[in-house]
């Protein structure tokens, strides 16, 4: 029901230009995440579109009305933070009925209201503790069931994941993607976890400086990413980007190994190439070979690292490989997965090669 | 007027502990200091509890320092004409209660207006309010008797309750802005998004998150008024005389009554004892109830 449009927003503090010129188009009902590292403008941004800071220049608008100048309280959004902001001398119950009491609900209502969301979370049994008492899981849960007690119009998600440890990390992860299907409102979700974007977004704009870099599906930020920034943040493990000089039917790594590709062009570039896109092989069929820096097991494949010069390649193999230090193995690819990219200003560089 | 509730270091007086013949002396050493500090501190209150239910001939005498016949003459003796406590017991009450209703809440909003938010001169300004009470009470004190004079304010107790509020609010904003300080802005901020205006966010969000803070100010400033005494000699005269000046009354021509001056001393003292031991049950519960991270 609600479409967000930001139109050429700026942020500045004193001298420092947080965001610049920034354009998004939020669809309804889409899950939209702000990705990129501390410093790069996402928060800011989600919080001039929570009217907790003010634009610069520019405009904010829920479908075609102009927020700039509505406050904070009149935006119907709801908001979860990094820190909960749980009000700590309340119990659960009545930090999830606050939004509601405001609203001027009756106490039947509330209560309705509380239990229905509660229950979405799973915190049925503490609604009479006080947030102190709560782990800090539920602590998490009490945010997000003080925030869908309503239906706001956004949604609004500020790292709400990061305090939490890997494991409870994972299975909010996929509480917070069922939620999202279940109430089906526009959310804007900030992290700097590129797994957190890739499996929670519709739609992912990767941040840097204050600027988008890339605004694509997950899939395609992925597979195609527009520069070597985007490159080198999507992924687990990220890309393998080395430095190389083309020539003529082979490529030249820094430490001299040479390796038998073809490169858009001639001259110095970075070479992109993902783990999983890598096979170990035999000697006889490989790109190139080199010594086995380190070999980990993961379980369910394994990763094998080696040294180009200070560059590290990671290979991810069959989780039945088995490897020593300073093994001598060799190193296949598809030359379709290669991706090249301009050393000085970080742009793809596109050949009828790669895709 | 404190009650202090700092522990001992527990580990020290573990038996097991103590292992060395310095471990030895040094526990024996702080016991003992801990033992002359308590004396200091209560000697003079226990003195002061004695000589309240003691005749006059007692009073002076040493044999019967801690060994008479106790009487309760005394505190119905304060009571009665020319002493007339009670009065000054309603004064004081009055000024002081007067004093805290009103700066607390002032002193909250210029708190969280100090800690909050961004105005020009901001720092100099809270200097300011600090600098205020840099002035020694004996320079001012007699603008104020012309100006309440003026006014035909003297011998008031609003009178006595403005000049109370002019020295209490400097130290309460100072000490409140420490505790909003300390309030995270993030559930504040929660709060706007849910839709609370700001207000709201004080009153139900940040008064409930910083009330140790509130209520120690409340405590400090109900005891620098109630102990007040300087203004209430000068400004007060008959209808607004206050305890402080209700207990120099009793240094008559006939020399000082002691004994009366120690049950009135009594009264002066209960109500903070009674205030001390109710807040800190409350000022505990509030601090444990602090902000969630």
């Amino acid at each position: 029901m609600t479409q967000i449009s930001l139109r050429g927003l700026h942020k500045v503090f004193g001298s420092t230009h947080v965001v610049r010129d920034l354009n998004l188009e939020i669809e309804d009902k889409e899950f939209l995440v702000l990705l990129g590292p501390s410093g790069c403008g996402k928060t800011t941004t989600m919080r001039m579109v929570a009217g907790l800071e003010q634009a610069t220049y520019g405009e904010i608008c829920f479908d075609t009305k102009r927020m700039n100048e509505v406050p904070t309280q009149q935006r119907d959004v709801a908001m979860v933070f990094q820190n909960y902001g749980l009000y700590p001398h309340m119990t659960v119950a009545e930090n999830i009925a606050y939004p509601l009491k405001l609203r001027g609900f009756t106490e039947s209502q509330r209560e309705e209201g509380v239990l229905k969301a509660a229950e979405r979370v799973d915190l049925g049994p503490y609604l009479q503790r006080l947030p102190k008492e709560l782990s800090g899981g539920q602590r998490q849960r009490v945010a997000l069931a003080r925030s869908i007690v309503r239906k706001p119009k956004v949604f609004l998600m500020d790292e709400p994941l990061s305090n939490l440890d890997a494991k409870l990390r994972v299975a909010m992860r996929a509480e917070i993607k069922h939620l999202a299907y279940e109430l089906q409102v526009t959310t804007i979700y900030v992290t700097h976890d590129q797994v957190e974007a890739m499996t929670l977004a519709n739609r992912v704009a990767i941040m840097k400086d204050g600027v988008i870099m890339q605004l694509a599906p997950p899939e395609e930020i992925y597979t195609n990413p527009i520069n070597l920034y985007v490159a080198g943040f999507i992924g687990s493990p990220a890309m393998n980007l080395i430095d190389v000089v083309a020539h003529e039917g082979y490529v030249e790594a820094v430490n001299g190994l040479r390796i038998s590709v073809t490169a858009p062009r001639q001259g110095p570039m970075t070479m992109g190439l993902r783990a999983e896109d890598m096979q170990l092989t035999s000697e006889s069929d490989a790109a190139f070979t080199a010594e086995v820096y380190a070999f980990e097991l993961l379980g369910d494949s394994t990763m094998t690292t080696f040294k180009l010069g200070l560059q590290s390649v990671a290979v991810k193999g069959d989780k039945n490989i088995r490897l020593k230090f300073g093994d001598h193995v060799g190193v296949r690819f598809d030359a379709s997965h290669l991706y090249w990219f301009d050393n000085e200003s970080g742009e793809r560089i596109r050949s009828t090669l790669s895709r | 007027m404190k009650f202090a509730t700092h522990p001992l270091n527990a580990q020290a007086l573990i038996p097991g502990h103590i292992d060395t013949a310095s471990d030895h002396f040094r526990l024996w050493w702080s016991q003992m200091m801990v033992f002359v500090g308590i004396c200091i501190i209560l000697l003079p209150i226990s003195w002061l509890f004695l000589t309240a239910f003691k005749l006059p001939r007692d009073v002076y005498a040493l044999e019967t320092a801690f060994y008479f016949t106790p009487t309760l003459e005394n505190l119905q003796t304060i009571f009665e004409h020319p002493w007339n406590l009670g009065n000054k017991i309603l004064n004081s009450f009055a000024v002081a209660g007067g004093t805290v209703l009103l700066a607390i809440p002032m002193a909250t909003m210029a708190a969280y207006a100090f800690s909050r938010f961004d105005f020009r001169f901001k720092k100099t300004i809270f200097l300011l309010v600090i600098a205020s009470q840099f002035i020694p009470a004996a320079v001012i004190v007699l603008p104020y008797f012309l100006m309440f004079k003026q006014l035909g304010m003297l011998d008031t107790r609003s009178a006595l309750v403005l000049i109370n509020m002019s020295i209490v609010l400097p130290y309460a904003v100072w000490m409140m802005k420490g505790f909003i300080d300390a309030v995270p802005l993030e559930i504040e901020e929660s709060a706007m998004v849910d839709g609370a205006h700001r207000a709201r966010v004080i009153w139900e969000i940040v008064v409930p998150a910083a009330l140790p803070g509130i209520i120690t100010a409340a405590v400090f400033s109900f005891t620098l008024t109630w102990n007040e005494f300087l203004f209430a000699l000068i400004i007060g005269k008959q209808d607004a005389l206050t305890l402080p000046i209700g207990l120099i009354s009793f240094r008559t021509e006939r020399g000082d009554l002691w004994e009366l001056m120690a049950a009135g001393g009594i009264l002066i003292t209960a109500p903070m004892f009674f205030i001390s031991l109710l807040v800190q049950k409350q000022f505990i519960k509030s601090l444990t109830a602090g902000a969630v991270r």
